[in-house]
C-alpha cells in the first residue's frame, strides 16, 4: 500500500526512540555502581539479582500467576466474546460494557474490593458462606496463588475481551458451514475450524495477559504479600524496599527476565501464526457474519452470563460504593448502613487537586488514545501485512517498554526525560504513557489487520485509488470494531495510569491515579472509593461513545440470520 | 519550515521557561507524609508571601529522585523532608546546605547537633487495635503481651523482611533493652512470628484490616487514631514507644533560597507542629506539644539509632528466616 522499506523504517525510528530511550536508562543503571543511570561500570546487580536462593520459587510462582491469570482472562473472554457477538443473547449491550468494566476500575480498588468480599476472616462473601452452611471454614481464601488468579484473570478480562471480541464478530459463518455439511459435529467444527481461525487472536489475549500480569503490581502487594506469597514484580519491590537507598539498577537487572520472556513469548507468537492467510477471513468475496439464535438455550444462557457477570465484575463495583459512603471500612451492618453518607463524595468533588487530577487525567486518556490508536493502525499493518525481519524487530520494540515491570519503567522515563525540557510536563506523561502502553493499540488492530486479505487493497489500487484513499475508503472502514477496541484499552489505561505518573507527576500535572495512590497511602478508602467510582463513570462514558461512533462508521453490519 | 521549526522548539522549552520564572516566588517542599494540606494552607495564608507547594514522593522513589534531578540541575525542591538516613546520604551527596532555623531554639541537642539537617519529629509505633472486637482486659500491657498465641492469625504488621522502618523498629527494641536482655528480645521476635501475622506492604495499609475486623490488632502508628477517625482505633499502653525521626534541610542550588528558610522556619515554629500533632496526630519535639491523643504525652517516646542499609538488608535477611518459616 505505501512504500513498504521507508514506512517500515520511519516507523523503527519513532517506536525505537519511544520505548529504546527509557529501556536504555535502565540498561544503563544496572550496570551503573551509583542510584543514577551514569556511575562506575559493576556486574555486580546482575549478580545479587540471580543468585538470589529464592529467585527459583519466585520464578515458578511468576510462571503460575501468568499463565494461570492468561489462561482465565482468556476463557472467559473467549465466552463472553462468543455470546455478546455471535448470538442473540438479550441485552448484550450490557454485557459487552460490563466485560470492560475492571480496565476503568484503578487495579488496587479492584483488589481490595476483592479482599472485602473473600479474606478468610470476615470477607462477606466467606461470611455468607459460612452462615448458610453453618461451617468455620471461609469459601475461598483470597490471599493464594489461587485468588491472585481469580482477580488479575478479571482485571485483564477487558484486554483478552477487546482483542477476541472484534476477531469473533468478524469471523465469517460460512467456514463453520463448509465443515457442518461436511459431516463434522459442533465439537469437532469447534475445534477444527472455529478457534484455529481465531487462533492469533487467542495468542494475542494469552500473550498479553502474561506480559501484563508479569508486570502487575497491585494484585501481587495487595493480595500475595498478605498470603506471602511473592512473584517478581513484589520480589523487585522487597529488593527496592529493604533499605532507604532505593536500587533501581537492581531492580533494572532483575526485570531484565521479564522482558526476555515477553520477547521471546512475542516470537513465539509470530512463529505460530506466521501463515497468515489461514487465517483471513475478510476477503474480496463477500462477507457476511451472521447471528446464531440460541432459541431454547436463550434464558439459561442469559441466567448463567448474568450471575457471572455480577458475581465477578458487579459485586466489586457495588463494594467500592458502599466503601464510599462510610466514614471507613466495616463489614455490613445495621450500624454500617446508619453510618452511610456523602461526605467522602463531597471532599473528593471539593477538592482542587482531585479537580485537576480529573481534567488532566481526560485530556491524557482522550488525546493520548487518539495519537496512540493512529500510531498502531501504521505499525500493526508493517507487522502483519510485511512480515519481514524489520518487522519482526519493530514489534519486539513496541513490547519493550510494555514488559518492564510497572515499579521499574517508570523510574527508566524519569532518568531519560529529566534530560530534556519535557520534565514535569503533562507532555512528558502523554509520551510515556504511548510509549508504554502501544501493545494496547497494536493487539487488537493487528488481529483485525490478519482477517483482512490484502486482494481488497489490491482491488482499489487497481482502480487507481492512492495508498491514503485505500486506507481510508478501504481498509480503516473495516478495522473499526479493531480501532474502538484499542482506543478504549489505551484511553481506559491512561486514566487509570499509575507506574509512570508517580515518578513523573509533578504539582500541576497531577493525575487520577497519584491523586488515589496519595488516598491509599493515608488509608482514606472512603475517598478513594468516591474518586475511583468517578473514574468507572468516566471512563464508561468514553468506551459508549467509542462504542457509538465505532458503529456508525463500522461496514461490518451484523446480519440477523 | 522555519517558522514550524520555531514554533515546535517554543512548544517544547515553554514548560521549562515557564516554570523556571514561576519559581521565583513559590517553595517547593519534596516530602512523603500524610495530610499536611492544613499546614501548607496555614503557610500560604501567612505574610511571608510565598506560596507553598508539596510535591509528595514516595520513600522508596524519594532518593532516586532528588539524585537523578539533582544531577541533571532540575531539582525543584527548595526544602527536603524525609527519614534521617535518606537525608544524611543527600548531604554526603552534597544535595543540601547549611541552615540554622531559630524556630528549632527550644528542639532537644540531639535534634538539633547537626549544622545542615534538623530533626522535627518521630514516627512513633505502637501496638493499635479494634477497641470495638478487643476486650479492654485483653489488650496487651506490654510488647511481650503480642506473643500470646491468643493473636494467633489475628495480627498484622509491614513485612518485617523488607520494610525498613519496621525492620529498624525491631533493632530499636532489641538496643533499647526493652526486653532485658537480646535473649528476651529473640524470644519476642520469634513469639510473634509463631502467632503468623498478616503482612502489608508498610505501615500506610496496616490500619486499614484492623479497622475493617479483619485482623484485631496490629503493629501501626498511632496517629491514624487521628487521621482515621473515626475508626475504633487505640493504641495499647505499653510504657515505651519507638520510632524513626523526621528530619529535614534546605536545598544547596534551591530556586527559591529565601523562601525555602522562610518555610522551615515557618515548619519548626510551634504554630505548625501544634498543627502538625493536631491535624496529622505526628509526635513533634517543640516542648510541650502532642497529639491531642490520650496518653501519649505521658508515654515514653525514643529515637532508634539509624541504621545503615547494610545493617537493614541483613537484619531483613535474619527476620525473613523466622518470619517465614
Amino acid at each position: 500500500m505505501f512504500k513498504k522499506p521507508t514506512l517500515t523504517t520511519t516507523l523503527i525510528i519513532i517506536v525505537g526512540f519511544l520505548t529504546l530511550c527509557p529501556v536504555i536508562m535502565l540498561l544503563l543503571g544496572s550496570f551503573s555502581k551509583d542510584f543514577v543511570s551514569f556511575g562506575q561500570f559493576t556486574t555486580s546487580k546482575y549478580v545479587s539479582a540471580y543468585t538470589d536462593p529464592d529467585f527459583a520459587d519466585i520464578l515458578l510462582n511468576t510462571v503460575i500467576f501468568t499463565v494461570g491469570s492468561a489462561l482465565h482472562a482468556t476463557l472467559l473472554a473467549l465466552f463472553l466474546a462468543y455470546v455478546n457477538t455471535r448470538t442473540d443473547l438479550p441485552f448484550k449491550f450490557i454485557f459487552k460494557i460490563i466485560s470492560i468494566i475492571p480496565m476503568m476500575i484503578p487495579h488496587i480498588l479492584f483488589s481490595a474490593s476483592w479482599v472485602l468480599l473473600l479474606n478468610p476472616s470476615n470477607g462477606i462473601l466467606n461470611r455468607l458462606f459460612m452462615s448458610l452452611f453453618e461451617t468455620r471454614d471461609a469459601l475461598f481464601n483470597v490471599y493464594s496463588l489461587k485468588g491472585m488468579i481469580l482477580v488479575e484473570g478479571l482485571l485483564d478480562l477487558p484486554i483478552a475481551y477487546l482483542i477476541i471480541a472484534p476477531a469473533m464478530s468478524a469471523f465469517d459463518v460460512s467456514l463453520e458451514e463448509s465443515s457442518k455439511v461436511c459431516g463434522a459435529s459442533n465439537w469437532r467444527t469447534l475445534f477444527k475450524v472455529t478457534l484455529p481461525v481465531l487462533r492469533p487472536a487467542i495468542l494475542a489475549s494469552a500473550i498479553l495477559v502474561i506480559v501484563r500480569s508479569l508486570a502487575s503490581f497491585a494484585v501481587p502487594s495487595v493480595i500475595g504479600m498478605p498470603g506471602r506469597i511473592y512473584v517478581l514484580s513484589t520480589h523487585i519491590y522487597r529488593n527496592i524496599s529493604s533499605g532507604f537507598a532505593a536500587d533501581y539498577g537492581l531492580a533494572a537487572a532483575i526485570g531484565l527476565s521479564a522482558l526476555g520472556a515477553s520477547i521471546t513469548l512475542i516470537y513465539i507468537y509470530r512463529y505460530l501464526t506466521a501463515e497468515s492467510g489461514k487465517f483471513v477471513t475478510i476477503s474480496s468475496r463477500g462477507f457476511k457474519p451472521t447471528l446464531i439464535k440460541l432459541q431454547k438455550g436463550k434464558y439459561p444462557l442469559l441466567v448463567i452470563v448474568g450471575i457471572l457477570s455480577f458475581v465477578l465484575i458487579l459485586l466489586p463495583v457495588i463494594v467500592l460504593f458502599y466503601i464510599s459512603m462510610l466514614p471507613y471500612s466495616m463489614p455490613p451492618s445495621a450500624r454500617a448502613f446508619s453510618l452511610m453518607s456523602w461526605n467522602n463524595w463531597i471532599d473528593v468533588l471539593k477538592d482542587p487537586i482531585s479537580l485537576l487530577s480529573l481534567k488532566n487525567s481526560l485530556f491524557l486518556g482522550v488525546v493520548g488514545a487518539t495519537l496512540g490508536t493512529i500510531l498502531s493502525i501504521f505499525v500493526s499493518y508493517v507487522i502483519v501485512k510485511i512480515r519481514t525481519t524489520a518487522s519482526g524487530l519493530l514489534e519486539s520494540l513496541s513490547f519493550l517498554s510494555f514488559s518492564f515491570p510497572g515499579i521499574v519503567i517508570g523510574v527508566g522515563f524519569m532518568w531519560f526525560f529529566v534530560r530534556t525540557p519535557l520534565y514535569g510536563t503533562l507532555t512528558a506523561l502523554l509520551i510515556g504513557y504511548i510509549a508504554t502502553y502501544l501493545p494496547y493499540g497494536i493487539r487488537p488492530l493487528s488481529s483485525a489487520f490478519i482477517q483482512i486479505h490484502s486482494t481488497l487493497e489490491e482491488s482499489s489500487r487497481v482502480c487507481g485509488g492512492t495508498p491514503f484513499y485505500t486506507l481510508r475508503r478501504v481498509i480503516i472502514p473495516l478495522l473499526i470494531p479493531g480501532i474502538v477496541s484499542g482506543w478504549i484499552l489505551m484511553a481506559s489505561m491512561f486514566l487509570r495510569e499509575l507506574t509512570l505518573s508517580v515518578v513523573l507527576s509533578r504539582p500541576g500535572t497531577e493525575v487520577l491515579a497519584v491523586q488515589i495512590l496519595r488516598f491509599a497511602e493515608d488509608g482514606l478508602w472512603g475517598r478513594l472509593s468516591a474518586l475511583g467510582i468517578i473514574m468507572i463513570f468516566i471512563s464508561s462514558l468514553l468506551v459508549i461513545l467509542a462504542a457509538v461512533l465505532g458503529k456508525k462508521f463500522s461496514k461490518l453490519e451484523v446480519v440477523d440470520r | 519550515m522555519k517558522k514550524m521549526v520555531v514554533l515546535l522548539l517554543g512548544l517544547i522549552l515553554l514548560p521549562g521557561l515557564l516554570s523556571t520564572a514561576l519559581a521565583a516566588d513559590k517553595v517547593n517542599l519534596y516530602a512523603n507524609i500524610t495530610a499536611i494540606e492544613p499546614i501548607m494552607a496555614d503557610f500560604n495564608a501567612g505574610q511571608s508571601a510565598q506560596e507553598g507547594i508539596y510535591t509528595r514522593i514516595s520513600t522508596s522513589k524519594y532518593l532516586a529522585t532528588v539524585l537523578t534531578e539533582f544531577s541533571a540541575g532540575k531539582l525543584q525542591a527548595d526544602v527536603l523532608q524525609g527519614p534521617l538516613p535518606i537525608l544524611q546520604m543527600l548531604k554526603e551527596k552534597g544535595v543540601l546546605t547549611p541552615y540554622k532555623s531559630s524556630s528549632a531554639s527550644g528542639y532537644p541537642d540531639w535534634a538539633t547537633g547537626d549544622d545542615t539537617i534538623i530533626q522535627f519529629g518521630i514516627e512513633y509505633v505502637a501496638p493499635i487495635y479494634n477497641k470495638e472486637l478487643v476486650k479492654p482486659e485483653d489488650v496487651p500491657k506490654t510488647y511481650m503481651d503480642l506473643t500470646d498465641p491468643k493473636w494467633y492469625d489475628k495480627l498484622v504488621m509491614p513485612d518485617p523482611a523488607s520494610h525498613a522502618t519496621t525492620i529498624s523498629w525491631l533493632i530499636g527494641l532489641k538496643e533499647a533493652k526493652i526486653f532485658g536482655d537480646d535473649a528476651g528480645w529473640m524470644k519476642f521476635v520469634k513469639g510473634l512470628a509463631a502467632n503468623k501475622p498478616m503482612f502489608v506492604k508498610s505501615f500506610g495499609p496496616s490500619p486499614a484490616p484492623i479497622e475493617s475486623g479483619e485482623k484485631l490488632i496490629g503493629i501501626s502508628m498511632p496517629k491514624y487514631i487521628i487521621t482515621k477517625a473515626p475508626a475504633p482505633l487505640d493504641w495499647a499502653r505499653v510504657d515505651t514507644l519507638l520510632g524513626t525521626t523526621r528530619a529535614m534541610a534546605l536545598a544547596a542550588k534551591a530556586p527559591n533560597p529565601n523562601g525555602g528558610k522562610a518555610f522551615i522556619d515557618y515548619w519548626l515554629s510551634a504554630q505548625a507542629m501544634q498543627l502538625l500533632a493536631d491535624k496529622v496526630g505526628e509526635y513533634v519535639l517543640t516542648p510541650g506539644v502532642f497529639p491531642p491523643i490520650d496518653g501519649v504525652d505521658k508515654v515514653k517516646v525514643i529515637p532508634i539509632r539509624q541504621l545503615s542499609d547494610e545493617e537493614i538488608r541483613h537484619w531483613g535477611d535474619e527476620f525473613q528466616k523466622i518470619f517465614y518459616q
